[in-house]
């Protein structure tokens, strides 16, 4: 047999050396370095470059197993771990239609002629997005709950012309990170609303003392960092008095059975939507998750997807609105956001289609009462105490009669993610997907390791 | 639209078996007082399986991807993404992680990343790299409020940032978001940075100047040492919008640039797919002296292995929750993996000879509108046709193939004089047979617009809906309120006042 002029391993080069060669022919041209001819001397790199060595599939696949491998997760460990992210059942429905080639290959639905489906999709999520939070508008992604957070202090920033916001002091603290940077960005002073030590909730008197300096917005997340469920109607009452609109961030698995935070009287809602049928994946992609009244739309970051004509009267969806964004209004732009997370977007509204009304319920209605189910078995462990006295919905915190972190150590020994720390409590996230008995004996756990610690 | 798939909801119907033996019928009523209960149905859809796969099937075939054919949309880089990458991304060990797990439970992702951002600085000349930003635009955010810790961090007040009036809309949007004012500086009639221009506005209130090298016209700016120079002697930063990187791989480096800080689209130069418009990744490499300043955590190694290092007191903090976005990162990963440094350079060649057999080939109806070779996508001018070129992208989608990248349809924007001009990044994933034929496709429009003009101005005509006009020159929008009746207060009980918007930010 010839033997090939070329390597086998050329990466995704579709090209022959016979085709480029015709091709820079066709260009008037006899070599690749003539196309370069515009890039000066003294900037190039003149070296290959320092990269590992070409690996075929089985040797890629392999190498990742590996990396992959050394990491533990929540399939080889039994987890109470939350914080903002949850281990929920994704139904295989929702990956298998999520693969579908143009919608992993497509971009942004720019040409609307081309992309009514995936348009259609997103119109959808933004409907039940829309149910679920009891606001009338809701657009296509943000990154995060954290980041969709600050987006929505600078919408009520920008809609009120005013650049102090409040904050509860019972949010994450990566958020509170977050908030902080954009806000330091934008100019925006951040104030902290302290918390009820006994009830867990956001201190109402804390709340009206913040007020006596004119505030944009109060942002409010429930269930807080101690997992207790805050009360929207009181906040949405001080916020009306002074004139700032009601920021709410929640879990949005309490919103299949709980009042929408809109019909309570918040201006905007977002939520980290990773719980709505997306991967832990280590944190990331997620989906920020943003609703606010009609009157807000336009302060509104992100695609919106819409309603339109087409010239002969028809009606299309397309993405609407586009002079608040930044292809349009450039440095007026309500932000810069571009690539979103339009592909989140699409396995929530599988997610919650696949699930239905009843069934969306029902995983909500498991993660309150097997929740309840092992708060009462902790408690029954000697010195261990409710951190608050709120009501929770899924995760709650404990205060151990032993040192968290060498609890959480022991715990980890016998292969359990026990909780996180915060605040020197143990929070502790149980969702549907703990069976009884997994609970039991993850309870009995939990006595021994906190009984030899108390020693 | 098609129906929906409330429009197809049977009350009762419920598409999986969810429910608990151990725990049965459950009622929430037990747990929570009856004021913060739903009274209501949500409303969602209820729906069998097959029905919701049908369904969402056939919407997904009414997408249009780069599986279906040529994508050759400007500034997009829509090339193929190999399909080895996907269940690489879904290994368990990643997709399960939780992440607050304790760090010692996760040392394959941190190894991961530590070497993804050495590749990464390795490909770019930078120093070092964060993993953390979400997207392009949120690595220039990052990159921009590094810029602004550092000036801060030397007790300086800086507050503008110069950037191009080509610039990807994002360079001015994240400039905004970081505090800056924006100044934009001039493209000479050859398309370069106007050096003049630049020198004119270079004070010291400069903080940086913000570039996209090749710029979005196609050009490779061939001055840039210069510029370079000049900003730095202006004590000011230079700043690099990484999304034309297809086209510089193993041939130069915007670190050997100049450049102190910039970004990457993973979801552009390393193949990740655009997923419908995301998620992408944003990764922000800076020279040595930023890196203090970089978010937390970063990825380091030290004699116990890698790790993620929260304890750095200049960090400006976290750009978003958790470390990045983990799946797209590791397909990006593969992708240099599986390319090695030989074949990145090759992608950046093909990138480049692919745009300019295009622009040689369609330059008779549709000349460069610089004239000269390009780098990786090509600038032609529509000056010519007889119709515009939004009614010529229009009447490509009847011959498939998804139209360039025109204002208002992509992420570029072109100042005035060149609002007909249309940009085509035909990728190196395509082979020339591939190029021929849409080739082909833009020449016998361009024969249409001139026989038959109105053919061409009323398309596409092959589609499930006809030519959907530009925002601004349709009817009125509608249903980004939702029609169904979601609960609101009334109006007049909210904050800043009854029906009328509230007044507007001053800027």
């Amino acid at each position: 047999m010839e033997s090939h002029p070329e390597p086998l391993i050329c990466g995704y080069n579709v090209h022959r050396e016979a085709d480029r060669k015709a091709m820079l022919e066709a260009l008037g041209l006899t070599s690749i370095a003539e196309l370069f001819s515009a890039i000066p001397q003294e900037v190039r790199l003149g070296r290959e470059l320092r990269l590992p060595a070409p690996h075929n599939e089985w040797a890629l696949g392999r190498h990742l197993r590996q990396l992959a491998g050394r990491n533990a997760s929540t399939r080889t460990h039994l987890s109470f771990l939350g914080g903002g992210v949850y281990e929920h059942h994704i139904p295989a429905v929702v990956d298998s239609l999520t693969s579908s080639e143009a919608l992993l290959t497509a971009y942004t639905p720019y040409q609307p002629e081309l992309s009514q489906g995936l348009l259609q999709i997103l119109f959808e999520y933004q409907r039940m997005l829309s149910l679920l939070t009891g606001l009338r508008v809701v657009n296509s992604s943000l990154y995060d709950g954290a980041t969709a957070m600050a987006e929505a202090a600078w919408m009520a920033c920008a809609a009120t012309g005013r650049r102090r916001v409040l904050a509860s002091s019972r949010i994450w603290s990566e958020w509170k990170a977050v908030l902080e940077l954009y806000m330091r960005g934008r100019g925006v002073e951040v104030a902290y609303v302290a918390a009820d030590p006994v009830s867990g909730r956001f201190d109402l008197r804390s709340l009206k003392e913040s007020f006596c300096r004119p505030a944009a917005t109060f942002l409010l997340q429930t269930p807080n960092s101690l997992g207790i469920l805050e009360e929207i109607p009181a906040a949405a009452a001080l916020c009306r008095q002074h004139e700032a609109l009601l920021n709410v961030s929640c879990y949005p698995m309490m919103l299949a059975l709980l009042k929408p935070p809109g019909e309570l009287g918040a201006d905007i809602v977002t939520c980290e939507g990773q719980p709505l049928g997306l991967p832990l994946s280590a944190g990331g992609p997620s989906l920020g998750v943003l609703a606010c009244t009609k009157r807000l739309r336009e302060f509104m970051p992100g695609r919106l997807v819409g309603e339109v004509r087409d010239i002969h009267g028809k009606p299309a969806l397309a993405l609407i609105m586009q002079q608040r964004e930044q292809q349009v209004s450039r440095e007026k732009a309500t932000s810069n956001i571009c690539s979103n997370q339009a592909h989140q977007a699409m396995r929530a509204a599988i997610y919650l289609a696949a699930l239905g009304e009843r069934g969306f319920r029902e995983v909500a209605a498991q993660c309150a009462a097997k929740a309840r189910y092992f708060h009462e078995k902790l408690l029954a462990i000697a010195g261990v105490e409710p951190a608050a006295t709120g009501p929770f919905f899924n995760e709650f915190a404990l205060r151990l009669p032993c040192p968290v972190q060498v609890f959480l150590e022991r715990m980890l020994e016998r292969r359990v993610f026990a909780g996180w720390e915060v605040d020197g409590n143990l929070l502790v996230a149980v969702t549907e997907v703990r069976a009884r008995a997994e609970l039991d004996e993850a309870a009995a756990m939990f006595a021994e390791t906190i009984g030899a610690l108390r020693q | 639209m098609k129906q929906t798939i409330f429009d197809i909801s049977r009350p009762g119907v419920s598409g999986a078996g969810l429910s608990d033996p151990d725990f049965g019928e459950l009622d929430p009523s037990q747990w929570f007082d009856a004021a913060s209960l739903r009274t209501e149905p949500i409303g969602l859809p209820e729906v069998s399986e097959v029905e919701l796969v049908r369904h969402y099937t056939a919407l997904g075939h009414r997408a249009y991807g780069v599986d279906d054919g040529t994508y050759p949309l400007g500034s997009c880089t829509m090339k193929y993404n190999p399909k080895r990458h996907e269940p690489l991304a879904n290994l368990s060990g990643f997709a399960h992680a939780h992440p607050r797990q304790p760090e010692s439970t996760l040392s394959g992702l941190w190894e991961l990343f530590f070497h993804l951002a050495e590749h990464f600085a390795e490909l770019t000349g930078m120093d070092h790299f964060t993993l953390q930003p979400a997207a392009g635009a949120h690595g220039e955010l990052t990159g921009l409020m590094l810029v602004r810790a550092w000036f801060e961090s030397r007790g300086m007040k800086r507050d503008v940032v110069l950037i191009q009036d080509s610039a990807h809309g994002t360079n001015p949007a994240s400039a905004s978001m970081a505090g800056y004012r924006c100044k934009m500086i001039r493209t000479t009639p050859e398309g370069w940075t106007d050096l003049d221009a630049l020198e004119a506005v270079l004070d010291d209130s400069v903080a940086a100047v913000m570039l996209t090298n090749p710029s979005t016209f196609g050009l490779f700016e061939k001055n840039i040492r210069e510029i370079a120079e000049r900003v730095h002697a202006n004590g000011s930063l230079l700043v690099y919008d990484g999304a034309n990187m297809n086209s510089l791989m193993g041939i130069v480096r915007p670190g050997d640039m100049g450049f102190d800080v910039l970004q990457l689209n993973t979801h552009k130069t390393f193949s990740t797919p655009h997923l419908s418009g995301g998620p992408g990744s944003g990764p922000c490499g800076v020279k040595a002296f930023l890196e203090p300043f970089l978010p937390i955590p970063v990825i380091r190694r030290d004699a116990r292995g890698y790790f993620p290092d929260e304890d750095r007191p200049q960090s400006i903090g976290r750009m978003k929750s958790f470390y990045g976005h983990v799946s797209v990162l590791i397909r990006a990963y593969c992708y240099i993996l599986t390319s090695g440094p030989r074949g990145l350079r090759t992608v950046s060649e093909n990138a480049v000879l692919n745009a300019n057999y295009v622009q040689a080939r369609l330059s008779p109806c549709l000349p460069p509108v610089f004239g000269g070779r390009c780098m990786h996508e090509c600038l032609l001018s529509t000056a010519e046709l007889q119709v515009s070129a939004f009614d010529f992208a229009k009447r490509l989608i009847d011959y498939g193939v998804h139209p360039p990248t025109l204002v208002g349809a992509g992420c570029v924007y072109f100042p005035g004089h060149l609002r007909d001009a249309m940009l085509i990044e035909p990728t190196e994933t395509e082979t020339r047979e591939s190029l021929d034929r849409m080739i082909e496709k833009f020449l016998r429009v361009a024969r249409e617009a001139l026989e038959d003009p109105d053919l061409v101005r009323t398309a596409p005509h092959t589609r499930e809906v006809g030519k959907i006009l530009p925002p601004g020159s349709r009817g009125p929008e509608r249903a980004h309120e939702q029609k169904r009746p979601a609960s609101e207060p009334p109006t007049g009980t909210a904050a800043a006042g009854a029906e009328s918007p509230p007044a507007a930010i001053g800027r």
